[in-house]
């Protein structure tokens, strides 16, 4: 564990430092408020900090203050030392954001009993930390396949479609569906559904590179967005992402399964000041073109026509569905 | 009486607590007090000049770090002068902050010793 000293008396330094080498922290000494507060805000700084009150040009009060101000930080656990022995500047220094308080001369097993009370906190916050963004993850992943679910890959897709107004930038929009999904279903059970499922979103992902984004948005329908693509390579890239679909049977528990998709495309030169709605639509249509055309191909969607009747929002529309 | 009477009073120089806080490590113990050695003349020397000059500002936060830096080395006596300094130059008592330099002064001055007799004693 990372632990920061802050004190400009050189005798406290390094009485503090030999104290806490021998517990084994990593350690980083300096001599004012300013260095402290620099060290602390540092990618990857130290999360427990030694601070004392009385310091040039930033005290201990002013570095609490300061750290507690960046929202953008790990949690910092600090520990102001200090002479001062009146409860009015006890309060102060909580107030000022420490989270804990020692007088000098200090006793060092008490020192290094505050500082592991300061270690649990900061475990705590690491689980919270954790548990939170497992369920970011669950709520903009699809359990199944791990791909972005729905919800997610259209907000992905109408920030796209901002920027694209604002940059000229071009991108392109694929919309796939499993040519005959229910048969597989059927034949065999949803289990080797599923893991056909599985093994096409990880075609996709592959066959994608790490800027563009691949959802699933529908039970065997998937959303690709080709980012920055150049609009003379797009229809063949969409084409790559077909075939690494149905170019190899899919290994499943019942045998190799040889499985194709349809797509349709819409580009960007085609989006024009569409909406979401309106440009999801028209690559639907070419999706299904592509299925009226026998399946397992591709076809480039026509620029979109506006929809009739009430606009729904996409969050609606995600709603709906 | 008498005993208990010693046992009030602040020794010049705590070692016990001191080796309690350098948790019986020698090596530390000597180090840091060859810092002590190296820093507190020139300390001291700052903080006379304050005082004389009338710098009250400069003389809390000299005494003040002082005052950490002599309780850490289990100096209660001078740590305590060098706070008593501190509070008088930060209420700008001037003539009773002067009566503090002498008293920490002295206190300084039977400090050393013990710390340098010490010092022999484990070199042997």
């Amino acid at each position: 564990m990372k632990i920061l000293i802050a004190d400009d008396d050189p005798l406290s330094r390094r009485l503090l430092e030999r104290t806490l080498q021998r517990p084994g922290y990593e350690i980083t000494v300096v001599e004012n408020g300013k260095e402290a507060l620099d060290n602390i805000c540092r990618s990857e700084g130290p999360r427990l900090a030694l601070l004392d009150w009385v310091m040039p040009e930033l005290d201990g009060p002013a570095v609490c203050r300061a750290v507690r101000k960046r929202s953008d930080l790990n949690y910092v656990y600090m520990v102001l030392l200090t002479s001062k022995q009146s409860k009015e500047e006890t309060v102060l220094g909580l107030e000022s954001g420490a989270d804990d308080y020692l007088t000098k001369p200090f006793n060092s097993e008490e020192l290094r009993a505050r500082l592991r009370v300061g270690e649990r906190i900061l475990l705590l916050e690491d689980r919270l930390v954790e548990a939170r963004e497992n369920m970011r993850f669950r709520a903009t992943h699809d359990t199944l396949t791990s791909l972005l679910n729905r919800g997610a890959v259209l907000d992905l897709l109408a920030r796209e479609l901002h920027r694209s107004y604002r940059e000229d930038k071009s991108a392109a929009i694929l919309l796939g569906d499993v040519d005959h999904f229910k048969r597989v279903n059927d034949e065999f059970g949803h289990v080797i559904g599923d893991q056909v499922l599985i093994e096409i979103a990880n075609r996709l992902i592959g066959a994608v590179r790490s800027y563009d984004f691949v959802g699933r948005y529908g039970g065997e329908e998937f959303l690709v967005v080709l980012n920055s693509c150049d609009p003379t390579y797009a229809p063949g890239r969409a084409e790559e992402i077909r075939r690494s679909v149905s170019q190899k049977p899919i290994l499943t528990a019942k045998g190799p399964l040889t499985v194709t998709m349809s797509f349709g495309i819409l580009q960007s030169a085609e989006w024009g000041q569409k909406s979401l709605e309106e440009l999801l639509h028209a690559t639907d249509d070419a999706l299904y073109e592509a299925k009226a055309a026998g399946r397992d191909c591709l076809r480039i969607a026509k620029p979109p026509a506006p929809i009739d009747l009430p606009t729904v929002s996409p969050k609606s529309m995600r709603q709906r569905r | 009486m008498k005993l208990l009477h010693e046992n009030l009073a602040p020794p010049v120089w705590n070692l016990g607590e001191l080796l309690a806080r350098v948790d019986n490590d020698q090596e530390l113990l000597r180090e840091l007090i060859s810092i002590f050695k190296e820093e507190f003349p020139q300390s001291l020397r700052s903080l006379q000049t304050a005082v004389a000059t009338a710098d009250w500002k400069k003389v809390a936060s000299l005494s003040h770090t002082l005052k950490g830096m002599l309780s850490n080395l289990g100096g209660t006596r001078v740590a305590a002068a060098a706070s008593s300094l501190e509070a008088l130059a930060s209420a700008g008592e001037q003539s009773s902050a002067k009566d503090a330099l002498e008293l920490l002064e002295r206190e300084a001055a039977s400090l050393v010793p013990e710390i340098n007799a010490y010092m022999t004693e484990v070199r042997g």
